[in-house]
């Protein structure tokens, strides 16, 4: 039995899944009050001009007809363009793409390398000095709405102390890895508390099995027993933490983007929104979607291949 | 600068922050990312008043807002019937040394005209534009039409080169080449956009030799920059910070005077609004100075005339309705509301002075009897109810893109004229009249009594209340000189001449 064999069954459903969403963004999408001849024209709206903006824009066609225009774009690879910044939908969102992803790569290491020492030592001490000290300080943090750890981290490593930039994305992988330091450590502290409280209840539990007693009773040293027995067994059950996160982080960063200007996708929606710019809204949700669902198997398949049993339980 | 002796970790002259800044570099930080660098298909104001550095027009309206100067054209003749205007050209030249010719403004004048849902409507008079040589245009018309000269210096009507808008189409303005100061040389439309000074430019050349505009969303995090130094001005600090901003050693916060007019239209598809009585009712009994000093920390003024107050022909006779609730009663009961009435006022949710406003304007009627529930809606969503009169009271705000009156009063008094009166649905035949009549009226003096007649039945007849008249805000670091902002909001006159000390 393929320990992948659950992968064509889950590609049926990615695509089931995307027809869906197409549906649900555009036309609920449409249900919203305002139209994109109101955001561009604001204040001197009238409805000669309204209308004529519809028309150029190919508003006044029956909505079905929209609908189809769009599918039929989409099978053609395209998105449409932009009402806003008068270019193809799919360019405005890859120009988006980058930011977002590299702080959220970024903020999943960091909290990888954040959490794994701590949550490992948490669970081997419990009670102990890093146990008590960590559970206060990151439940602290996790209280802390994003929005305004950035600002506080902004105001000491940028303003006071001025180590890193208060905005921007800077040039380069390093330039990257340099600006975007506060606001991927921001989103890692939160991401961190999740991370830290389970895989420590996971190193625990895994502490209790009796095969930990066997492999010490079999004169294993500790060491060896702690890396191949207690710290796989825990970090697997944490995968699936993580990778459901992860997702989350996808179209959670926004608060973050804000906060440090940040051109990424989260604050490309939200603008796309409030302009009515269908197209974008329409591209960026199926962005997600694909996301989202390719992580969810990427977390599958991860597991899968650190224990044999869960593909083979799915597979079945 | 007053900086001396102050502690604080980044002053103007210290070693701080000298990476991201050169002398002679101009950091703006602006709060919305740039639609777009088309001056015909603009829509977001700070993108407006971006490309106004870029392009120049046939004449461009002065720093106060209140008269016309050359751009372009040097001098124009007016034909006596009215209807022909000749443009005399400068010898000018493009960014990139090509040089800016009459069939260029030709152009670019046509294609904002025809450009859907643009400033077109503006010039339905404009029968020809045509260019006789490289250095005359000549535009006719089918009916006088005063406010054409405010109309050509309008930013939708700045001047692009032919050629290269026609060979590269939508592209062009990826990076576009203007005649104006300054020229683009880095566009990251959600991000940055960085100017740097045009050697072609025909006027004075700009002090400084470059300019960053940073988009920066957060209110909080610009004033982290202003304080930081790593911006020299940012756009609209948030209210409730310009004291901590005045207070910071060296920096400031500026106030302009605006074209906003801050007004809450009356449905009068809800009966009680139909009747003039209950609407000047309301004007008396809402508190303008109250308004002013909750919402707008008192840096704003009460308003009286639907116009805005810095701009030709405003009515400076029209005193803000005074404060007078009994009054407002007296009015009510004689409309046959002796007890008053419910209704709802539509405001814009994240709009910070407008949800004060709101709770000045909710405790004020309760005062007289009306019982207000505020509803607050995402932008457009209000918008779209106050558009299709689907509100009873809705919050809203007027700002000029011309200087002529005729725009704000076609859209504000003049219910045939696409915008039923601020959303009001009131109708008055005499104003419709009026605007019309000032429209081909090329008479200043004339004109002026006929703006203050169209101001004063509006006053009157009350189908808005006009709270009062918000100004521009920007931060502004002390070793800025020279920054100004028109009551349009442009400030390209400004960095025409502003210089920045290292810092």
């Amino acid at each position: 039995m393929s320990r992948f064999g659950t992968l064509p069954r889950r590609l049926v459903h990615l695509v089931v899944i995307l027809f869906g969403i197409t549906l649900v963004t555009f036309f609920l999408l449409r249900l919203i009050p305002g139209d994109p001849a109101l955001a561009i024209l604001g204040s001197s709206y009238s409805h000669a001009r309204a209308t004529a903006i519809d028309q150029s824009l190919g508003l006044t066609r029956p909505i079905w007809s929209q609908y189809g225009l769009f599918m039929d774009r989409l099978f053609h690879g395209s998105l449409g363009y932009s009402f806003f910044y008068s270019a193809p939908a799919a360019t405005v969102i890859l120009q988006h793409v980058t930011p977002t992803l590299f702080l959220v790569l970024y903020s999943a290491v960091l909290a990888a390398v954040i959490s794994f020492p701590i949550g490992l030592a948490s669970g081997l001490r419990r009670g102990g000095i890093i146990d008590q000290s960590a559970r206060v300080f990151f439940t602290l943090s996790f209280a802390m709405p994003a929005f305004w750890l950035g600002i506080i981290l902004l105001l000491v490593f940028s303003v006071h102390v001025q180590v890193f930039p208060i905005s921007g994305f800077g040039r380069g992988i390093i330039g990257h890895l340099y600006y975007l330091f506060l606001p991927a450590f921001t989103i890692a502290l939160g991401f961190s508390t999740v991370l830290i409280r389970s895989l420590r209840a996971a190193t625990i539990a895994t502490l209790q099995a009796e095969f930990i007693d066997t492999a010490r009773m079999k004169g294993i040293p500790w060491s060896q027993v702690l890396w191949r027995h207690v710290f796989r067994n825990a970090v697997l059950a944490v995968v699936a933490v993580y990778g459901v996160n992860l997702a989350y982080l996808i179209s959670g960063t926004v608060l973050v983007e804000n906060v440090f200007s940040l051109p990424g996708l989260g604050t490309l929606l939200v603008n796309s929104v409030s302009d009515r710019d269908y197209p974008v809204v329409q591209g960026v949700t199926l962005l997600f979607a694909v996301g989202i669902v390719l992580i969810n198997l990427l977390t599958d398949i991860t597991q899968s291949a650190l224990d044999p049993r869960v593909g083979q339980e799915i597979g079945a | 600068m007053t900086a001396a002796a102050c502690s604080s970790s980044a002053t103007p002259n210290g070693s701080s922050g000298g990476k991201t800044s050169t002398v002679g570099t101009l950091v703006i930080a602006n709060a919305v990312r740039v639609d777009t660098l088309d001056p015909e298909a603009n829509s977001v104001n700070e993108s407006i008043w971006l490309d106004q550095n870029l392009y120049t027009r046939l004449l461009q309206p002065n720093a106060t807002g209140t008269g016309l100067l050359p751009d372009l054209a040097t001098s124009w003749n007016i034909a006596s019937n009215g209807l022909k205007y000749t443009f005399h050209l400068r010898s000018a030249e493009f960014s990139d040394g090509s040089p800016v010719t009459a069939s260029d403004v030709v152009y670019s004048i046509d294609r904002s005209r025809k450009f859907a849902g643009g400033w077109g409507f503006l010039l339905t008079p404009v029968k020809t534009v045509t260019a006789p040589d490289p250095h005359t245009v000549v535009i006719t018309l089918s009916v006088r039409h005063a406010p054409l000269l405010a109309d050509l210096a309008m930013y939708a009507y700045s001047i692009v080169p032919a050629k290269l808008v026609q060979a590269q189409g939508k592209a062009f303005f990826q990076h576009p080449v203007g005649s104006g100061p300054f020229y683009v040389t880095s566009y990251k439309p959600d991000s940055e956009v960085d100017l740097a000074r045009n050697p072609h430019f025909y006027g004075t050349k700009p002090k400084i030799g470059k300019v960053r505009m940073l988009i920066v969303p957060d209110d909080n995090t610009r004033v982290l920059m202003l304080e930081s130094k790593k911006a020299d001005v940012i756009e609209n600090p948030p209210g409730n910070l310009t004291s901590q901003i005045d207070k910071s050693p060296g920096l400031h916060v500026n106030l302009f005077p605006s074209t906003r007019v801050d007004f809450i239209q009356l449905d009068e598809h809800f009966a009680p609004f139909k009747k003039l009585a209950v609407r000047q009712a309301l004007n008396y009994a809402i508190d303008r100075n109250a308004i002013v000093k909750l919402a707008y920390q008192g840096d704003a003024r009460p308003g009286a005339s639907f116009m805005p107050y810095k701009m030709q022909f405003f009515d400076t006779g029209i005193k803000p309705y005074p404060y007078d609730p009994k009054k407002a009663k007296q009015l009510l009961a004689q409309a046959g509301y002796p007890h008053g009435f419910k209704t709802f006022l539509i405001t814009v949710s994240g709009d910070v002075a407008g949800q004060a406003e709101a709770v000045v304007v909710k405790s004020e009627l309760a005062a007289v009897g009306i019982t207000v529930s505020i509803q607050s809606y995402e932008l457009l969503t209000a918008y779209d109810k106050e558009d299709n009169g689907h509100s009873e009271m809705g919050e809203r705000y007027w700002t000029n893109d011309i200087i002529d009156p005729d725009e704000v009063a076609t859209f504000g008094a003049d219910c045939k004229g696409g915008a039923n009166a601020f959303n009001s649905y009131w109708c008055s035949t005499q104003a419709n009249t009026l605007v019309d009549q000032a429209r081909i009226e090329l008479n200043a003096a004339q004109r002026q009594q006929m703006y203050s007649q169209v101001q004063q039945i509006v006053y009157q007849q009350s189908p808005f209340v006009v709270t009062d008249y918000s100004p521009y805000r920007y931060g502004i670091g002390d070793w800025v000189k020279g920054f100004h902002v028109s009551p349009l909001g442009a400030y390209d006159l400004s960095l025409e001449t502003l210089t920045v000390d290292g810092h």
